[in-house]
């Protein structure tokens, strides 16, 4: 459906995509998880013919993308990081505006206007003003007016920015019922969370560049990580962190603080072995943890740094 | 039509700033009126006043004067007592007292003499009694020095009193070379054009300047030239919409003295034309400011400072030399300069005519001027945006 090959775009000196390549297909709900400056709404601005590019071919549908194809426009639906309405028109307004802008019949119009107040639960604001409405109302209406048109690709470019988890939750569900109505969706987010919550595959993105595609369980399988167990309030000295480190399937020790965060490859039996090793050695210790890897733990493996940096 | 659609809702948020506009000006253009043009334009009246003439000469010249005065005052008996005549002063039962002193008509006709005038303090009426006196002394000296006799001088300056003089104003632009009342309308008129049009236009240009909102509309299937030819088709709507309201003014206040005056297309021309200033503005003022807030303040630099500096508010005549050099370099002045021409003449000489026409042409190009600076400007962040 999408099909993104050898992407440059550079800001002066800056490359903020670096032979970027993407392919999406058709019902799929694809992540494009980085870190803020990695390049993701550099991505979907050049994906949208906002940005021209110095390098690379994007398609669309089979079709090349250019500022100029109206008939592929005409499918996709966006969902801006910034709310972008209109502060002088009402929520029903609004959302009749932005499908106006694909949509010429009226009656056609009116009823998918309707059908996105309903899908975003803003029935009872419809004359309210984007002024008066809540961080979590104004992101869905930010949302409905990107999906009025039912898109065949919608596309989010972090909808979820400051909004409360009782919105955020909602905007989720609404993003998955959009997929299982059909849309394609690409969602960009820095939440790993959430990207793992909804996306079917995700691509993790770093300096312009895809580092990692897949599902969740193929890009944990990619690292080396299968375990993370962390151990609080625990005293070691050299000889006790050398050991820990000699034990089995140990291959990364973190002493800061007296917290130790021991990384492990997947096998059984590791926190017995560990906590055998402390209770034998008489080491005293507090709380302990044990987490299986996480999309973080994956971008740590790949980058060397965590996804918040 | 989606996007003119919009533009017009958003307007319709404006009304009540359009509207409140609309009123400051028809106020101001009703009460600048009352207070420039005068009641009566035709009729003059003399003032009479109570005055009181104590004679303590009795000479011919003294009851002469007494006479003199009494062609235009009333002149009250009142006994020669100080204290008397100041309390009637005081009590305003009379304006003036003129005490003529002993042998003033032999001291006057042979050296300089001078009466005793009381008058109340402050009074214009009393410099107009004194102003009488002095020209009915200074006459009968005169007359008497080329040889008349004093009763013959006297009679003589009595009599030319009586005459009176027929003055004919030109009528330099058919309303008596006072400046028609729909004219006051038109003068004021550019303040109430710039500012509907740049604080509705420029909130609107913000709106749709969102680089969020535009970004959204940019990736929908409505191509960029259709919007801008909606935003277009946006902005003559309303500029012709507050054009006309305006025009409407005159005709609804004025009626007929309004619709029969010849240079009824002039005005609307030159209002037509600086309607199109406004809208240029507007356009530029939308696209270099961001915020709502400071739209109120640009907006309120811009046109006050237009009006005062360009003869809306204060006339061009009275505008000091340096002002006026400046003022030059914008447009409302340009269109001031046309309605004077317009409302203090009935026919235009060529070289008026040259003069109107050039007044059109210049307000066309400072039009043409803002649009290619804005277009400019927006340019330029197009292609550093991309």
């Amino acid at each position: 459906m999408i099909h993104i090959e050898n992407l440059v775009k550079r800001y002066g000196n800056l490359t903020a995509l670096d032979h970027l390549n993407l392919d999406i297909q058709k019902g799929e709900v694809f992540g494009l998880l980085g870190p803020n400056g990695s390049g993701k709404t550099t991505a979907i601005n050049c994906l949208l013919a906002l940005l021209k590019y110095e390098k690379g071919t994007i398609t669309i549908f089979g079709k090349p993308m250019r500022p100029d194809s109206y008939d592929i426009k005409r499918d996709i639906g966006v969902v801006m990081q910034n709310v972008a309405v209109f502060d002088q028109m009402s929520v029903y307004e609004n959302i009749d505006y932005f499908c106006g802008l694909y949509v010429k019949n009226k009656a056609e119009r009116r009823a998918l206007v309707e059908d996105a107040i309903i899908f975003s639960g803003l029935e009872d604001f419809r004359k309210m003003r984007p002024k008066k409405l809540s961080g979590g109302l104004l992101r869905r209406l930010n949302i409905a007016c990107g999906i009025v048109h039912k898109p065949k690709l919608i596309i989010l470019d972090e909808p979820t920015v400051a909004v409360d988890p009782q919105s955020r939750n909602r905007i989720l569900e609404g993003i998955l019922e959009l997929n299982r109505q059909g849309s394609t969706i690409i969602y960009t987010s820095h939440y790993m969370e959430e990207v793992e919550q909804i996306c079917s595959r995700i691509a993790i993105i770093d300096h312009g560049h895809v580092l990692a595609t897949g599902t969740t369980e193929e890009l944990k399988k990619m690292i080396k990580t299968g375990e993370t167990i962390t151990i609080e309030a625990i005293a070691l000295d050299e000889g006790a962190l050398k050991d820990i480190l000699a034990l089995p399937h140990v291959f990364d020790i973190n002493y800061e603080e007296q917290v130790l965060k021991i990384r492990l490859n997947g096998a059984r039996h590791n926190l017995v072995r560990i906590l055998n090793y402390l209770q034998e050695h008489d080491i005293s210790f507090g709380r302990v943890f044990s987490e299986l890897p996480t999309l973080n733990d994956v971008f740590l493996e790949i980058t060397g740094k965590e996804l918040r940096d | 039509m989606t996007v003119f659609r919009g533009f017009l809702t958003i307007t319709k948020r404006n009304l009540n700033t359009m509207i409140m506009y609309l009123v400051i000006f028809l106020s101001i253009c009703l009460i600048i009126q009352k207070m420039l043009l005068p009641e009566t334009d035709e009729a003059f009246e003399q003032q009479s006043l109570n005055i009181a003439v104590i004679d303590r000469d009795g000479g011919q010249l003294a009851r002469g004067l007494a006479d003199y005065l009494k062609t235009w005052h009333t002149i009250k008996d009142i006994p020669d007592d100080k204290s008397i005549l100041q309390d009637r002063l005081f009590y305003r039962e009379i304006y003036y007292i003129v005490t003529i002193p002993d042998d003033f008509e032999e001291k006057y006709l042979t050296e300089d003499a001078s009466l005793s005038v009381t008058k109340v303090p402050g009074s214009t009426s009393g410099y107009y009694v004194d102003q009488q006196i002095n020209t009915f002394l200074s006459n009968v000296r005169v007359m008497t020095a080329g040889g008349f006799s004093l009763p013959e001088a006297i009679a003589y300056v009595q009599e030319n009193t009586e005459a009176s003089s027929e003055v004919t104003l030109f009528d330099k632009n058919g309303y008596g070379s006072q400046t028609p009342e729909h004219a006051f309308m038109y003068q004021y008129m550019p303040y109430i054009i710039l500012s509907i049009l740049c604080y509705t236009l420029s909130y609107i240009m913000i709106a749709f300047g969102n680089p969020e909102v535009r970004k959204r509309m940019l990736i929908s299937s409505v191509s960029a030239r259709s919007m801008n030819l909606q935003l277009i088709l946006g902005y003559g709507v309303i500029g012709l919409a507050v054009w006309g309201i305006c025009s409407l003014m005159p005709v609804l206040l004025y009626h007929k003295s309004f619709l029969s005056d010849p240079h009824l297309p002039y005005y609307l021309v030159n209002s037509l034309l600086l309607t199109l200033v406004g809208l240029s503005i507007a356009f530029l003022i939308g696209t270099l400011v961001h915020s709502a807030e400071v739209v109120s303040a640009v907006v309120n630099v811009i046109t006050l400072g237009m009006s005062f500096s360009c003869g809306v508010f204060v006339p061009l005549d009275i505008i000091g030399k340096g002002l006026k050099a400046i003022a030059h370099f914008l447009p409302v002045y340009w269109y001031e300069i046309n309605n004077t021409l317009i409302s203090g003449n009935r026919s235009f000489s060529p070289s008026q005519l040259t003069g109107l026409y050039t007044g059109y042409a210049i307000q066309l190009l400072f039009a043409a001027a803002f649009i290619g600076i804005t277009l400019v400007i927006r340019h330029t962040r197009r292609q550093a945006d991309s």
